[in-house]
């Protein structure tokens, strides 16, 4: 009886979703012909390839701005997710679905958005020339700055939702009891609110750190040479060089980055966390 | 002694920081859409040719016409499939269970370069499957249909499932049973599951962009081409379209629920 209903998309999920990640697996050991050719001959050296200095150098930047967004998401998205909860009221879901909606709309859009603001001939720059306070446009694009400043506007959103879910589902009587106990409001929210409401943070950082980390665009809209992150380089094996070889060996290099990243998470953020990625 | 009190003050205006952090670009967007401004960056009065260009331009209307074609098809095909498997995961025992959910997790914690980039390969160097419609549709419906499963299985947890019992009790076949008391009770599920489902495949860029190939060619897509020639005029507009979508959709559902909890009084 279970066939009808799970069959189709098992099988699909084995054709379209685990089968293509097994390939580019099997591909990442094989060898680059010329033409966007595969030359099936084993080998090591797109592993070898990642440890050189200037892949190396790509990959560790990838890493140090998903991890700096994570934490301004983080230190942005807790208060905030805390302020709807405790004084939302009967606001409490309008207010949340104006912290969502943004990031239903088209990532491309909303980036291009930030992007006309901050530009050399934006928003921004025309409001400071015509206040006097500077003489000619500030470069406030391209810089590393403004990629962590594209990639926390991006999922800022999603670090909210589950940190939101978990306050929700806080019980208010041990906040209660603590205060009865004499313990501050600064006291009681490290020691009671924060420990509890650890499965929630977690979940956000996966939902954070994961996209952050696979991300192309906003280096590539916003960020310059100097922002080139491991997306990038994906996107220019995969598309522009089609070496299939090394562009699978990127990402089978992003994910177990990012099964690392699940594993430690989910590990100290126990079931709550796992619940609250979906 | 008196506690520390950062709600008092500092809160507020951290939380009104964050809301014009979101919202303020695009609404600027909005704004600058109406502007009669060929690089649409500034107010210069007000206009509604960047709209009537976008109905005008055949380029664009190709695109938009792709882009709602695939998300239509993609919001039935994965509704249905998401019902069919939340259904099958709740009810039944069977193997490869745990295989299933977490094929249906890859897509949702993967990144989105990694998994496009997996199905490019698959798609022209294994399966040889065409780049365009194809390609695209098996995309989008892959990376839908896990969200569409697990916002089902959500309600599924909260539903009372001895009406369907009762149905079968009182001897209903279970296709008449599925008909009339299973789906009607997970519907506010499917049509929200459908309201995630439709801007995302109106607008993803990332995963489009990579399994599309040359000659198919999507909104976002023709968005992302016309930022690298420089032609920003219609963006504006586009972006607009992009924004009011989702705003619309939410408003859309809360209006029919409202409407639902009237007429069961």
């Amino acid at each position: 009886m279970y066939l009808p209903s799970v069959g189709p998309v098992s099988i699909w999920n084995i054709l379209f979703v685990i089968a293509p990640l097994g390939f580019i697996l099997y591909f990442s050991f094989l060898t680059a012909g010329p033409f966007g050719r595969i030359v099936p001959i084993f080998t090591l050296e797109n592993y070898l390839a990642l440890a050189r200095a200037t892949v190396a150098e790509v990959f560790l930047r990838t890493l140090l701005f998903a991890f700096t967004t994570n934490m301004l998401c983080l230190l942005i998205g807790y208060p905030l997710a805390y302020f709807i909860v405790m004084y939302g009221g009967r606001w409490r879901i309008p207010l949340l679905f104006l912290v969502i909606l943004p990031s239903w709309t088209s990532y491309l859009i909303r980036l291009y958005a930030i992007r006309t603001l901050f530009g050399r001939a934006g928003l921004i720059n025309s409001a400071l020339l015509s206040l006097g306070l500077i003489s000619s446009p500030l470069e406030i694009l391209y810089t590393p700055s403004a990629v962590v400043f594209g990639l926390v506007y991006g999922w800022l959103p999603l670090m909210v939702l589950p940190i939101y879910a978990s306050l929700v589902g806080l019980d208010p009587y041990l906040l209660e009891a603590s205060a009865d106990l004499g313990a501050t409001s600064f006291r009681r929210f490290f020691t009671v609110t924060l420990p509890l409401t650890k499965g929630g943070i977690l979940a956000g950082t996966i939902l954070v750190l994961v996209p952050c980390i696979g991300d192309f665009l906003v280096p590539m809209l916003m960020g310059g040479a100097g922002a080139f992150m491991a997306g990038n380089l994906a996107y220019l094996y995969f598309i522009t060089a089609a070496n299939i070889p090394a562009g699978s060996t990127i990402g089978i290099a992003l994910t177990v980055i990012v099964l690392l990243i699940l594993y430690l998470c989910i590990k100290s953020g126990g079931k709550e966390t796992t619940e609250r990625i979906v | 002694m008196k506690s520390w009190n950062i709600t008092g003050k500092i809160l507020p205006a951290l939380v009104t920081l964050v809301y014009s952090f979101l919202w303020v670009p695009v609404i600027i967007l909005i704004v600058f859409s109406f502007s009669n401004d060929k690089y649409g960056i500034g107010w210069k009065g007000f206009t509604l040719g960047w709209y009537s260009e976008i109905l005008n331009n055949v380029a664009v209307r190709n695109a938009l016409e792709t882009s709602l074609i695939i998300a239509i098809i993609t919001v039935v095909v994965s509704t249905v499939a998401g019902t069919l498997t939340a259904y099958g995961l709740y009810k039944y025992k069977f193997r490869g269970k745990e295989i299933l959910r977490m094929s249906l997790l890859l897509p949702i914690v993967m990144p989105y370069i990694v998994t496009a980039g997996a199905l490019l390969v698959f798609f022209t160097r294994v399966a040889h499957i065409p780049l365009g419609y194809p390609s695209i549709l098996i995309a989008h419906i892959s990376f839908s249909t896990p969200l569409a499963v697990f916002v089902i299985l959500g309600r599924m947890q909260r539903i009372d499932w001895t009406l369907e019992e009762a149905s079968i009790d009182l001897g209903a076949d279970r296709l008449t049973t599925w008909r009339k008391i299973t789906i009607p009770l997970l519907l506010p599920a499917i049509i929200a599951s459908a309201v995630l489902i439709f801007p995302w495949s109106l607008g993803d860029f990332t995963v489009t962009f990579f399994v599309a190939g040359a000659g198919t060619t999507t909104l976002p897509i023709y968005v992302f081409s016309a930022l690298r020639w420089g032609e920003t005029a219609t963006i504006n507009a586009i972006g607009a379209i992009f924004v009011a979508l989702p705003v619309i959709c939410l408003l859309l559902v809360t209006l029919l629920q409202r409407k639902g909890v009237r007429k069961s009084w």
